[in-house]
């Protein structure tokens, strides 16, 4: 009754319309994907939704910083960022730190105290793969894909041993340090063990050779961040499947370190675990992750301690029938159950404990080879009070299917919305019991085009517009002591382009990506007699343009990058009476790889900020200027491939 | 809390700003030799405080004077201001440690002269003009948030000398200056129920007052008698003999507390804020007023029916100015009502405005 093969089919058709601008750069891994793919990857539902999968010479490049790096780069999603090493959250498509889903291997990792994530404390490093699914996908991934969700994959290894030690050395006394193993084996003549072993570890001293820049001061700062990434894949002929993922992080920041009495530090930890099982048509998914959160002030040894603990079970089962010579539906229904326990210093009571369930029904119907239909349900039941149920709907159309020229045409409709964090509503005295869940509509059309010429070059556009209400956004109401309200109504609503080319011939490869979007993000609602001055205003952090443009050239193998990002003033208060002015900056890179015999040895140059840029963070302090990194990475592959069925 | 620096340092440094005029130049030049200076804590975390301007005759102001002459932030909350002669003290307090100064700039064009910052400067509150020195009350490091850090510290001008630091326990505030004394009060929060005062011309501390709550000096009314709230009671002191003369309750309600004390210009008036917060964390208080000889205060009548962030009389006009703070992440106001409490006009400032200097 599941027709795996035809699946799979159909999986690796659309994943390259998906990533039709790097499908080059993936052909390596082709045949993993295939099989890894098809336990947790929601992106097939996502018809309608723009999805965007990051190139693994991206990944590669970044692979010593963390992932607003590169997302700044590929992506118009804006950061709002304390400093280097410091906390970093996102605003996807003019929402808030709140309304981006992060997903490893399908689980929502945001921090259930704060409902967001510090990408300061994600490095690249940590993970295989990176996608980025725009706009609202709350019926597939649930809470908070409201701007949008960053799905963040591990991949069994291709390789039957690969092993590399990598360093980077930049200015300011920061570095980062990775080693990291893969291997692979047929323990049996059906089955096959593969695994991953990570471990990194970056120092951010920051020591600036100055404490100002044009009179704003930079706020001195030091991060040491470490983690472990252990993946297991356990594979059979048969089509069982069980993998184990473990992913320890520590980040520790510290705010003016050298000022013992008014230091400020912030340590925190996680420990995420995963089990997953996947036979034919059924996937199991178990899964803990613990976050704490220390943070003190002046003396270390008596931080405020939060520990959160989240234990998610996962039970989903796929349908599939085929009709007519091109015509398919593929049915996912899947439940999940998720008890959180959280343990906070500032909390009415010292545990809260909840249930939270979900049950939904995924749908893709491939209707014509032209035309291809989801249909997505969600329910989301939480201890106290329920969230809306959740629908969406989404269409792509090939306008023009030739083999050198296609032309997609998709759109989608999908309600969101967002479950409370847990501080919201436990805080004592500022959380708030009976807040409400935000919900909200997100509508958005797109067009999409790729055009081969050639065997030599590849071209790929896409425009997509949206428009997105939130209603009962919460806000920690300044004018009620920071008390937590559903006081906001925000219509975001904006165009993207992305633009990509390829060139690649047996000596030389080129490339360049153009990114451009517009954003207008505003508050509709009046709440108080001064609350006037902020309807129809932008809100705070989020710039109205944002634009970025990569290129390379490339030329056996050594490699020439160049990276451009530009954001244009961020309002710094919600009328608009302040706002820090835009900015450019510009990269360079420079890599070479020597190849001797089994080993490689990569070599990196780095020159961030190289006009010197002056930029302002969140907190009216400056940024650094101009800064070089270089690094190493040698790495050992045994040339046999493992062999999957 | 009392953010009322304005009006101490209009009381207590006028005199001698006067005599400064007096002694200087007989016509200094710069933009801002004559108008209303408005103190702007901004949004804490975000650093974005501000001095705003404006000539008594303006409905608009400047919203950022400082960053507009000299080209740079101040780089932090506005926690207040005070003038000697052709030099203008502005506090800044940065949300990041090490960080908090005190700018010391031309009082007429508020270009930057000097800046002193920590270790001498951490975590300012108020600021006091006294002859050619300055007094700033500080809460230190204060890391635990048990304050036992706090001092008063001491810079001499023109010569922008720091001086000393004068130790004060329980996070020293609002500060008076009068005829050779300094009277220091303490943060609501703090846990301290002492006024200590501190005599200038030693800068030692010489004598500290039991109060029933945590105090805070008013100024120095028409009859020279020191006005001080402490807690739920205004308190007429005596200046020989530090003792109280009249003790007046602020009305019964323990939850209420009074904040934004100012002295009308004849010096006969005091004007408050009472406020309190209810079950949902909302602000409500109105203003009241009383005169410096009743035998008690009427909390039943409010003066004005709303709240302010920061009060303040223009002594030369009697205009009452009020700051309102809609929220920090948006800009403040100033409103004005004549002495009958009538309003006349408002003015948008920067964020979140506590204070007034008038000159």
């Amino acid at each position: 009754m599941f027709n795996k093969r035809k699946l799979l089919l159909i999986l690796s058709v659309t994943t390259g319309f998906f990533v039709s601008e790097n499908v080059q750069a993936q052909s390596d891994s082709v045949g993993l994907e295939t099989v890894t793919i098809r336990g947790f990857a929601p992106e097939r539902f996502m018809s309608g939704l723009k999805v965007q999968k990051m190139d693994s010479s991206a990944l590669n490049n970044f692979r010593f910083q963390n992932i607003s790096d590169l997302l700044s780069l590929y992506t118009p999603l804006a950061f709002k960022n304390y400093g280097h090493g410091q906390l970093n959250t996102v605003s996807f498509r003019g929402t808030s730190a709140n309304h981006t889903a992060v997903l490893w291997n399908g689980l929502n990792i945001n921090s259930p105290i704060l409902g967001q994530t510090d990408f300061s404390t994600i490095p690249v490093a940590g993970f295989d793969e990176l996608s980025v699914q725009y706009g609202s996908a709350a019926s597939i991934v649930g809470s908070d894909a409201v701007g949008g969700s960053i799905l963040l994959g591990s991949t069994a290894p291709a390789q039957s041993l690969h092993l590399s030690i990598g360093r980077q050395q930049e200015s300011f006394n920061n570095s980062q340090t990775q080693l990291t193993a893969q291997y692979g084996k047929a323990i049996h003549p059906k089955h096959i063990f593969s695994g991953k072993t990570s471990v990194y570890d970056g120092r951010i001293q920051n020591n600036y050779p100055y404490t100002e820049r044009r009179k704003y001061a930079i706020l001195p700062s030091e991060t040491f961040q470490r983690g472990l990434v252990q993946d297991l894949f356990f594979q059979s002929a048969n089509g069982r499947e069980l993998s184990a993922h473990v992913w320890l992080t520590e980040n520790n920041l510290t705010l003016t370190p050298e000022d013992t009495a008014g230091r400020e530090q912030t340590f925190t930890k996680a420990y995420r675990t995963m089990i997953r099982y996947g036979h034919k048509a059924f996937h199991f998914r178990t899964a803990w992750v613990r976050d704490i959160i220390d943070y003190a002030k002046g003396d270390l040894s008596r931080p405020d301690h939060a520990v959160t603990d989240k234990f998610s079970n996962r039970l989903e089962k796929d349908f599939s029938y085929a009709f007519g010579n091109n015509s398919s539906i593929q049915v996912k229904a899947g439940g999940e159950w998720t008890y959180y326990r959280a343990q906070v210093a500032g909390y009415v009571s010292p545990v809260n404990s909840e249930n939270r369930s979900d049950l939904y029904v995924l749908t893709r119907l491939q209707a014509t080879s032209r035309l291809l239909v989801s249909v997505n349900l969600r329910q989301a039941f939480v201890t106290r009070y329920n969230p809306p149920f959740t629908p969406s709907l989404g269409t792509e159309y090939y306008v023009v299917r030739n083999p050198e020229y296609h032309l997609k045409l998709k759109g989608s409709v999908g309600k969101s919305y967002r479950v409370p964090t847990l501080n919201e509503r436990f805080w004592k005295d500022l959380g708030n019991p009976d807040i409400k869940p935000e919900n909200g509509w997100n509508k958005e059309i797109g067009l999409e085009q790729n055009y081969l010429p050639d065997n030599h070059h590849s071209f790929y556009t896409s425009l997509t517009a949206y428009h997105n209400r939130v209603k009962d956004w919460t806000y920690w109401n300044a004018s009620r002591n920071y008390r937590v309200e559903n006081l906001q109504q925000v219509l975001a609503k904006g165009i993207e382009l992305q633009a990509g080319w390829k060139n690649s011939s047996s000596e030389w490869k080129s490339g360049a990506n153009l990114n451009y979007a517009l954003n207008k993000s505003t508050q509709e609602k009046a709440y108080d007699a001064y609350s006037l001055d902020i309807i129809g205003k932008q809100l705070v952090f989020v710039p109205v343009h944002t634009g970025s443009f990569i290129a390379f050239i490339q030329h056996r193998s050594t490699r020439l990058t160049a990276q451009i990002q530009t954001t244009s003033k961020r309002f710094a208060t919600f009328d608009n009476t302040q706002h820090l002015d835009g900015y450019m900056l510009a990269n360079l890179l420079a890599e070479t790889t020597l190849h001797l015999n089994k080993a490689k040895i990569r070599f990196q140059g780095q020159i961030n900020n190289i006009s010197d840029a002056f930029y302002l963070n969140v907190r009216n302090n400056a940024m650094p200027g101009r800064s070089f990194a270089l690094s190493l990475i040698i790495s050992y592959n045994q040339p046999a491939k493992i062999k999957y069925f | 809390m009392n953010k009322q620096l304005i009006r101490l340092a209009v009381t207590a440094s006028l005199s001698s700003f006067l005599w400064s005029c007096n002694q200087s130049d007989p016509t200094p030049k710069g933009n801002y030799v004559q108008g209303v200076f408005v103190i702007n804590e901004g949004n804490f975390s975000q650093n974005n405080g501000a001095v705003s301007f404006f000539t008594r005759e303006q409905t608009t102001a400047e919203a950022d004077i400082f960053s507009m002459v000299n080209n740079a932030p101040l780089n932090g909350g506005v926690q207040g201001y005070a003038e000697i002669g052709d030099l203008g003290v502005v506090l800044v307090d940065n949300s990041g440690s090490g960080l908090d100064k005190a700018v010391i700039v031309n009082s007429n064009t508020f270009e930057t002269v000097t800046t002193i910052g920590a270790s001498e400067i951490e975590n300012p509150r108020e600021i006091v003009a006294a002859g050619n020195k300055v007094y700033i009350s500080c809460w230190g490091s204060n890391a635990d948030y048990s304050y036992k850090t706090g001092y008063i510290a001491v810079i001499e001008l023109p010569s922008n000398r720091f001086v000393k630091k004068i130790n004060i326990n329980s996070g020293p505030e609002n500060l008076v200056y009068n005829n050779g004394k300094l009277y220091v009060g303490t943060v609501s929060y703090g846990g301290g129920k002492t006024l200590t005062v501190i005599n200038t011309s030693t800068d030692e501390i010489e004598k500290t007052i039991a109060l029933n709550g945590a105090p805070a000096p008013i100024g120095i009314d028409a009859n020279g008698k020191l006005w001080v709230s402490a807690g739920t009671q205004a308190i007429r002191m005596n200046t020989e003999t530090n003792t109280a003369e009249a003790t007046l309750a602020i009305g019964t309600d323990q939850n209420k507390s009074a904040s934004n004390f100012t002295f009308s210009s004849d010096r006969k008036t005091i004007f408050f804020v009472l406020s309190y917060s209810d079950a949902n964390y909302i602000s409500h208080g109105e203003t009241y007023k009383f005169g410096i000889t009743d035998a008690q205060i009427d909390v039943n009548t409010p003066f004005i029916k709303r709240l302010f962030t920061g009060l303040s009389v223009d002594p030369s006009q009697g205009l009452i100015y009020a700051a309102v703070t809609p929220s920090y992440a948006q800009a403040g106001y100033a409103v004005r009502y004549r002495t009958d409490g009538s309003l006349v006009d408002s003015i948008k400032v920067g964020v979140a405005p506590t204070g007034f200097f008038f000159k």
